[in-house]
């Protein structure tokens, strides 16, 4: 009964730092309306629906139930799914998992979030244990900037290499009219820029955004006759492995070297910086790109920098990450997980306009959270044997 | 609630919400366990798995790795441990445990195996360093939460044996010196600081054996500074070639001093009038005339200076070291003369002896300096009772330090030290730690002589002490 699985559309919100002009379920059924006109389907031909955004970070909860105008969710099948930063990309799991099973043909997926509505920290707090982690905690960026500091320590690398990165997706952004930021910055002014935490400087980190993002995904059944050239989803993986702040190992994303061994093994990848044709990584700050890069094993342990320098992973090198400009030019964050699968899957269905890599066959897109865990997709040209 | 208008969104309006809502959360026993340890005991307990070996902290009910049950394994993990990694917060955010900047740190304690998150206070934002040492400091007042450990700290470091030094009275001759430097009633003077040498190269330690052994000048003066900020008042010298080899050219010895001198210019330098194997009587004895050192070795017999495998008894290097009578006396009347301190060198009891019978012609001054060497191949090996036999055999007045080749050294500086005398350590004499692991160089040998001393409650000696103590002229 499993079923193959492809994109057929995807719709996204341009982008902003507030969104005073429309509430939650407007906002989400501006990207639902674009997906479903990017598919050239309608709402009637939707069979189930998964949702997902930030705990706490509205202050209301059950999407799934009082946005259901906007998702178009009314007395169909629709479940809340939310697991921190990954939710955008656990939702498209979500989805890849019910149209799989073959129960549903096709599914609608929508991450959403109106950041400017709150009070982020605070919001994030609420994830971590109130008896042992809670009163310690110093937010998000602490929690980064520890990771950063002990790649600093192990590799010797520098606020230089991560602000190489900020620079590249900066620039990316330019390309993409959906992007919050767009503004190019060089290396010196992420340098002069504001140290918030040790190494991170204010322009290696994402703002907070307002926005939202769907994808419409459908069985083999349906998927080339709705779309004539689909993105195949190859291999999803998802791996969480945190208890408390201090168990993480500090400076390596274990969770993405091990999902990304597991998304490799299934799909057949021997040599991922060969065969991957584009990355969109959920990477909100700026020494991410180099860290987990390596954790992928796109390049080994201490070497992102220097691929980095050399230009592989910017527009036209050997592998392009963060097209769109990645998360530190856009981050509604239950949505931003699903942006990273829609950049991809418009890499590989030719639908990324000015952000197009050439030749896209495989593309892949993550979701980062929390405490260091990490959930991921392999997008495909070709239909999986 | 209220609304308001939002700039720019002239025609959309916000609506202002908040909520604060009230919860109970639940610690469990495990977590009340190790709150209530903290509170009551102020013990920090982690649990262990038995089935990883992993040391979790915080305690847990199961071990992420195998599922197993820990709940009842509780270890102590002591108070204090080591940053792994850390961050400076220089952001404020209402939600932050503390106003910006402060440290945010993940600690691992000596007997758990998962760092912790906590704050790091009571000190500099610029000397926070991952591997540097930390201890937990309690909350005055219990709140029965993660927060009875109220902050981390750096554990202070032991002042140097410097400021130490500043810190105490310094040592006088007693007034009476008919007992100084003897035994009282069989008790050891223990109120006298303790001298500690350092003996840089010998003639034989090579750089394949131990790679800090100097060569250079420089690296003579560079070795010397580091064992005197270690805690050394005086410093023994064979001067050598570039290539390593012992040197008896005046120049090069006269170079040598002069550059421990001007690095380190208290510093007692006692330079070796043996030179190195197969030197003439005159190229023994000259340097030390021409140079003038503050001090210089005086050997005191004719002796067997092999080197020998230890464990074999096979013999590698045939050598008679020769220190007939005359030359002795006349060794020891040139330092005299020239104001040069003779250290007495006494490889067995027989040297001993042949000193005090040549220190019948008057012309050595008080305090005489001995020095017990152990070990060589040829001398007599380290013994207790050989030691004090040795020590009661001393003239009124006179002072001892001592050396031991190889492992030799800890034990009979040691016994030097509980007996009211005085300490020599270095690569000439050992080149490794107690632990078995190559010494850094001298420096670090000179630091275990300070630990020593610091258990016997003796001090450490000036250079200015160790001048007075010795006889030797001021600087």
């Amino acid at each position: 009964m499993a079923k193959r699985v492809a994109i057929v559309g995807t719709g996204q919100t341009f982008h902003k730092s507030h969104r005073p002009d429309v509430n939650g379920q407007e906002l989400i059924n501006e990207a639902v309306v674009k997906a479903l006109a990017d598919a050239n389907l309608k709402m009637k031909d939707i069979d189930a629906i998964v949702i997902g955004n930030m705990d706490h970070f509205e202050g209301i909860n059950y999407v799934d139930c009082w946005s259901v105008d906007g998702s178009g969710g009314t007395m169909k099948p629709i479940i809340k799914l939310t697991t921190g930063g990954t939710t955008g990309c656990t939702v498209a799991i979500g989805g890849y998992h019910l149209v799989g099973s073959g129960m549903f043909d096709k599914v609608l997926v929508i991450g959403w979030e109106k950041n400017s509505e709150s009070d982020t920290t605070g919001a994030i707090t609420t994830a971590f244990d109130p008896v042992w982690d809670r009163q310690v905690f110093a937010g998000a960026i602490s929690g980064l900037a520890a990771e950063a500091q002990a790649y600093i320590a192990r590799y010797g690398a520098t606020d230089r290499d991560g602000a190489r990165v900020s620079v590249r997706d900066r620039k990316h952004a330019m390309n993409n009219p959906y992007a919050q930021l767009r503004k190019e910055v060089t290396l010196e002014e992420v340098l002069a820029s504001p140290m918030l935490a040790d190494p991170i400087h204010l322009l290696d980190v994402c703002p907070r955004s307002d926005g939202a993002c769907a994808v419409i995904m459908a069985s083999e059944d349906t998927a080339e006759k709705i779309c004539p050239k689909p993105d195949w989803i190859w291999a999803t993986a998802a791996r969480h492995t945190y208890s408390y702040l201090g168990d993480a190992d500090f400076g390596r994303l274990t969770s993405m070297k091990e999902g990304s061994q597991e998304l490799w093994k299934k799909a057949g990848i021997k040599e991922p910086r060969k065969e991957v044709d584009v990355i969109e990584l959920y990477q909100p700050y700026s020494f991410g790109g180099l860290i987990w890069i390596e954790d992928m094993g796109i390049v080994g342990p201490g070497e992102a920098p220097r691929y980095i320098w050399d230009g592989n992973t910017d527009m036209g090198g050997e592998l392009p990450i963060n097209p769109s400009g990645g998360v530190i030019a856009t981050n509604p964050i239950g949505a931003t997980g699903l942006i990273r699968c829609a950049e991809a899957a418009m890499q590989v269905m030719g639908k990324a306009e000015g952000r197009q890599v050439p030749d896209v066959n495989f593309a892949f897109s993550s979701g980062f959270g929390g405490c260091f865990w990490t959930d991921m997709i392999l997008h495909g040209k070709k239909k999986p044997k | 609630m209220t609304t308001k208008q939002m700039k720019g969104f002239e025609d959309s309006y916000v609506v202002e919400g908040k909520m604060a809502l009230p919860y109970t959360y639940f610690a469990g026993s495990v977590g009340s366990k190790f709150i209530t340890t903290i509170r009551d005991e102020k013990k920090i307990m982690g649990v262990k798995c038995p089935t990883c070996n992993v040391v979790y902290l915080p305690p847990r009910q199961v071990c992420d790795k195998d599922f197993t049950d820990i709940r009842d394994n509780w270890v102590d993990v002591g108070t204090s441990g080591m940053v792994t990694n850390f961050t400076v917060v220089r952001y404020d955010d209402k939600h932050l445990p503390r106003k910006a900047p402060f440290v945010l740190a993940l600690i691992k304690l000596d007997g758990a195996d998962t760092p912790f998150m906590h704050i790091l206070e009571e000190c500099k934002l610029e000397d926070v360093k991952i591997g540097m040492k930390v201890e937990a400091v309690f909350a005055k007042e219990t709140t029965n939460t993660i927060l009875d450990i109220d902050h981390f700290k750096p554990v202070a470091e032991r002042a140097s044996i410097h400021e130490r030094n500043a810190g105490r009275k310094k040592w006088v001759a007693d007034a009476e010196p008919a007992i100084q430097g003897k035994q009282k009633g069989g008790k050891p003077d223990m109120s006298k600081p303790v001298i500690i040498a350092a003996a840089l190269t010998g003639a034989a330690t090579m750089r394949n054996q131990n790679p800090s052994v100097p060569y250079t000048p420089a690296e003579f003066a560079t070795e010397a500074y580091k064992c005197w900020k270690a805690g050394a008042a005086m410093v023994h010298v064979h001067a050598r070639e570039d290539n390593g080899m012992p040197t008896h050219d005046h120049e090069r010895i006269r170079a040598t001093y002069n550059a421990i001198k001007d690095k380190c210019p208290e510093l007692i330098v006692n330079l070796s009038s043996a030179v190195g194997m197969g030197k003439t009587t005159e190229q023994r004895i000259s340097q030390i005339i021409a140079v003038k050192p503050d001090m210089a070795s005086l050997n005191t017999n004719t002796m067997n200076f092999s080197i020998v495998d230890r464990k074999t008894g096979k013999i590698f290097i045939e050598y008679v070291f020769e220190n007939t009578f005359t030359m002795l006396q006349e060794f020891g009347k040139a330092m005299e003369e020239n104001g040069v301190k003779p250290e007495i060198e006494c490889y067995d009891m027989g040297g001993l002896d042949n000193t005090l019978l040549i220190a019948k012609q008057g012309f050595f001054s008080s305090p005489m300096n001995f020095n017990f060497v152990w070990g060589v191949a040829g001398g007599q090996s380290f013994r207790a009772d050989s030691f004090i036999a040795m020590m009661n055999a001393l003239p009124a007045n006179a002072n001892f330090t001592t050396c031991g080749v190889g492992p030799e050294e800890f034990p009979c500086i040691m016994q030097s030290c509980l007996l009211g005398g005085h300490m020599r350590v270095g690569l000439e004499d050992n080149i490794k730690m107690p632990n078995g692991e190559l010494a850094k160089g001298s420096y670090e040998l000179v630091e275990v002589a300070v630990n020593i001393a610091d258990s016997l409650g003796r001090a450490v000696a000036t250079t200015d002490e160790a001048r007075e103590i010795m006889g030797v002229r001021k600087k």
